[in-house]
């Protein structure tokens, strides 16, 4: 019987919620909540012999720690594979079960499996070293994700050959796999012009690479007398972090006032981000948001001026959707403000 | 125009005295044949072989493949333009023998295209595994040109599949199958409802070995053109098209179009499947504009809601194939592309040579150059030696016992991009 | 202007056109039709015409314009995704072309860029 080892976080564990996300990593004998169901599609062939638990602020906020401890545990058991979640859109989620899995794949050399919505930030983080199955959006899809996730871990379990994306039910990872499908290329492309011409919905077999191409503005005509703003998504905040920016996968933004500020101090800034080390930027922020070269310029005159407000979020694991809604906010206020230039730092 | 193909089921060929179609046999007289091959003076020597499905056999290098057909009523002859006069086909009956295809081999230059085994692993990625097929080893004569060589072979092949068809002419078929496109004013009324589709068919046309026909004429000089679907069938459409074994069209690909086929299916159902423009694959990039517009411009001018665009080959024809979804979906024209990749071995590297965000529906024939494994075979027509110089093969290819380590590139057919397997990759 | 490393090339056409002959590799030849395509010259062929792949053959021809003009963004993506292209190929094949071949391999070459003169 193949063994697996399964981790969840606080909530599906029955723990708690958000009030509770800060537990450490424990061990339970068995199954444990959404385990029952991946016990069950497995028929016989595969026993989760034991079950992590794990707060999702604790293993975000203490991920060497927490890694290291969790690999312990799973090594205790010596599974044939580690699956985690599935997360399905809870980012924080998503980011630990992509992490921890990607740890115990490397360290543990163990085959791995983790599901979660296509839009969770850990999916575009893992899925091109890791297995990840695609799952809905909500706890709502786990029949579906368990359906589509048990098969695929037996497979790996067992050592076998994965087949392609379509067929295996994993994201498509940046390699491409051969495979037979039922109906040849011509028929299933009538099938695809028709949904086309329909506006129905269609699934292309060969995704154009991401262009994402912005085209460039022309050169600010006369840079001195430019107003120019400083938008960041490296988490300078005032000191305190008044707004709870996040340190990873930011749901919000912060627009401060920076009008009479010269210099940013260890007093009175530092930064909410936690995907780099925080000593340089807590010692002085302007590493990252050159307030004080700015304020130096405007003073010489070789720019305009700088604008009063400064726009911040992390960009630590921050989904994709939600960067590009903040930044179409901020875009229309420097607008409206009568900005010429931004510069954008990030880390 | 309105086409009437009758299907004479072939399962299983023989060498015999007589030539004929008997029970679903066909018997070949291999001494006529020859002779057929041999009127032609470039070659001096002819060999003709069976290859049947399920036997070990293995044959290499494959030139073209092309099916028995032949014109029982109606105007004109199988291979317009080529062994028969210009006139216009495609209309009346046509006989086929379905399940068997004439084979040309040869060493035309040295680096040597297309396997095709009749069983094993690699049998699964060619269809003409499945087929009863007569192959042609022709010997050409010392110092002929490569050029030459190549015109000759391509019409051994079309002469013996003539002979062949030629055995079916009086015979009633298995099955008939009927094909009609209505002209478009015709076509308007009969089907007002359904969206207007045609069938955007890129033909390769680089030079030497690298050309397509369309009766008779290299489509190289040719500018993008209509073309009534069931004019493919009678094989207005033909190839010279020697390189590249895994995404070339043979000349049974061509006769047997499967867009045409899917696209009848659905015709006055679903869709009105309004006819095929024919485009280029030229090396001159003004050529590749000039194709490119006309095909753009041909689709606005039938009125189509959508077209299917097949691609032949890879590289620069990407450009073509590009530049056609580009300019097409520009004029508000919904376009499906079928295409194959070469993503690398692992799978990695960009499928395409070319790429563009309107390109949002793409079918893939499959990456050609995932690695296989061919088992030996018992017996090899052709020449074995250059498995290690064809397309796709490398380093080691050819093993001492026989078999083939090789890209998936050197099966004939195996990506086709007319969309003619279910290969595939994600 | 031709830009090749196909010695038939340079022999036939020498007189009629401006053959410019690279000693080197297929990939050499695309880098030097890349950087006259920075300078403003136009590609007038595709950089990987012909079906025998990167890996199969080292030769290649390519055409040019004679003239330099403003740089045409179009043709500069051309090149770069050729080379990017010929880059993912398996080149171990190329060891093993012995005379012979050589010689079928620049005939078609020769012939692919003649589809483009109109000859």
């Amino acid at each position: 019987m193949l063994k697996i080892v399964h981790y969840i976080n606080q909530f599906f564990a029955n723990v708690g919620g958000e009030e509770m996300a800060h537990i450490p990593a424990e061990v339970r004998e068995g199954v444990v909540g959404p385990g029952l169901a991946f016990q069950q599609a497995f028929k016989g062939e595969a026993e989760i012999v034991a079950t992590i638990v794990c707060g999702d602020s604790y293993f975000n906020e203490n991920m060497d720690e927490a890694k290291s401890t969790v690999i312990k545990m799973v090594k205790e058991y010596q599974p044939d594979l580690f699956i985690a979640g599935p997360a399905f859109n809870a980012g924080r989620y998503g980011v630990a079960c992509g992490t921890i899995a990607q740890a115990v794949k490397d360290e543990l050399n163990i085959p791995v499996l983790t599901g979660m919505y296509a839009e969770n930030p850990g999916a575009d983080m893992f899925k091109n070293t890791i297995y990840i199955v695609s799952t809905k959006n909500s706890a709502a899809g786990m029949r579906d994700a368990v359906k589509k996730m048990a098969p695929l871990a037996l497979k790996l379990a067992k050592g076998e050959k994965i087949g392609a994306s379509a067929e295996e039910g994993y994201m498509p990872n940046g390699k491409r796999v051969n495979f037979f499908e039922k109906d040849r290329g011509s028929k299933r492309a009538v099938k695809m012009l028709l949904a086309k011409l329909a506006d129905k919905e269609f699934e292309t077999e060969l995704p154009m690479p991401d262009f994402d191409r912005v085209a460039p503005n022309p050169a600010v005509k006369d840079i001195t007398k430019a107003k120019i703003a400083l938008v960041t998504s490296g988490g300078i905040v005032p000191k305190g972090n008044p707004d709870h920016i996040e340190s990873s996968n930011a749901s919000k933004y912060g627009k401060y006032d920076i009008d009479g500020v010269m210099d940013l101090t260890e007093e009175t800034y530092q930064t909410a981000h936690g995907g780099y080390d925080p000593v340089y930027a807590n010692l002085d922020a302007d590493r990252v948001l050159p307030v004080d070269v700015l304020r130096e310029f405007e003073k010489e005159g070789k720019i305009g001026s700088l604008h009063r407000y400064y726009y911040s979020t992390v960009g630590n694991g921050t989904a994709v959707k939600n960067a590009k809604g903040f930044a179409a906010e901020y875009a229309k206020e420097l607008k409206a403000d009568g900005v010429d230039a931004v510069i954008l730092t990030s880390t | 125009m309105k086409l009437e193909l009758g299907y004479i089921f072939i399962k299983d060929i023989q060498f015999s005295d007589v030539s004929k179609v008997e029970d679903g046999t066909l018997y070949v007289n291999k001494e006529e044949v020859k002779a057929l091959i041999l009127e032609d003076e470039h070659f001096k020597k002819a060999e003709v072989e069976l290859a049947k499905p399920g036997e070990s056999v293995r044959i290499m290098p494959v030139k073209d493949v092309i099916e028995p057909r032949v014109k029982v009523e109606g105007p004109g002859g199988i291979f317009p333009g080529m062994i028969s006069k210009v006139e216009t086909v495609g209309s009346g009956k046509t006989n086929v023998l379905k399940g068997a295809a004439v084979l040309t081999t040869g060493k035309i230059v040295g680096f040597q295209e297309g396997i095709i085994d009749m069983t094993g692993p690699g049998a699964d990625y060619t269809p003409f595994s499945k087929l009863c097929n007569l192959v042609l080893v022709c010997e050409p004569i010392d110092g002929l040109k490569q050029h030459e060589h190549e015109k000759a072979l391509r019409f051994a092949g079309y002469k013996v599949a003539s002979y062949l068809g030629g055995l079916a002419k009086k015979l009633t078929p298995d099955q008939v199958e009927v094909f009609e496109t209505p002209t478009l004013t015709e076509g308007l009324k009969m089907y007002p409802g359904l969206p207007r589709v045609a069938y955007v068919c890129m033909l390769q046309s680089q030079g030497l070995l690298h050309d397509t026909y369309v009766y008779g004429i290299d489509a190289k000089q040719t500018l993008t053109t209509f073309i009534y679907p069931t004019e493919t069938m009678d094989g207005a459409i033909v190839s010279g098209n020697c390189v590249s074994a895994c995404d070339k069209n043979t000349t049974y690909h061509h006769l047997n179009n499967p867009v045409i086929a899917d696209l009848f299916a659905e015709h006055g159902k679903t869709l009105n499947f309004v006819g095929v423009i024919i485009s280029n694959e030229n090396v001159y990039l003004a050529d590749k504009e000039r194709s490119s517009n006309w095909s753009a411009k041909l689709a606005e001018f039938l009125g189509v809601d959508g077209v299917v665009v097949s691609e032949e080959g890879f590289g620069n024809p990407d450009t073509d194939l590009i530049m056609n979804c580009k300019k097409i979906e520009s004029k508000g024209i919904k376009t499906v592309l079928i295409t194959d990749e070469y993503a690398g071995r692992d799978g990695t590297s960009q499928s395409l040579a070319d790429a563009d965000a309107l390109a949002n529906a793409v079918v893939s024939g499959g990456n050609a150059n995932e690695v296989i494994e061919l088992p030996p075979m018992e017996k090899i027509i052709g020449h074995v030696e250059v498995a290690d110089i064809i397309a796709g093969g490398f380093d080691g290819s050819l093993h001492k016992d026989g078999s083939i380590t090789a890209e998936l590139q050197v099966i004939t057919g195996a990506t086709n991009e007319m969309g003619f397997n279910e290969l595939s990759a994600r | 202007m031709i830009i090749t490393n196909n010695d038939w090339v340079l022999y036939k056409y020498r007189e009629k056109f401006n053959v410019v002959y690279i000693d080197g590799t297929f990939k050499d030849v695309l880098i030097a039709v890349r950087d006259r395509l920075h300078m403003g010259y136009e590609l007038l062929t595709h950089p990987l015409g012909g079906s025998v792949k990167p890996g199969e053959t080292p030769y290649k021809s390519i055409m040019v314009s004679d003239d330099k003009k403003s740089i045409s963004f179009s043709s500069i993506y051309t090149i770069e995704n050729a080379i990017i292209t010929y880059d993912k190929f398996n080149k171990n094949k190329l060891k093993f072309i012995n005379d012979k071949i050589a010689e079928d391999l620049k005939l078609i070459d020769l012939t692919v860029l003649e589809s483009a003169l109109n000859i």
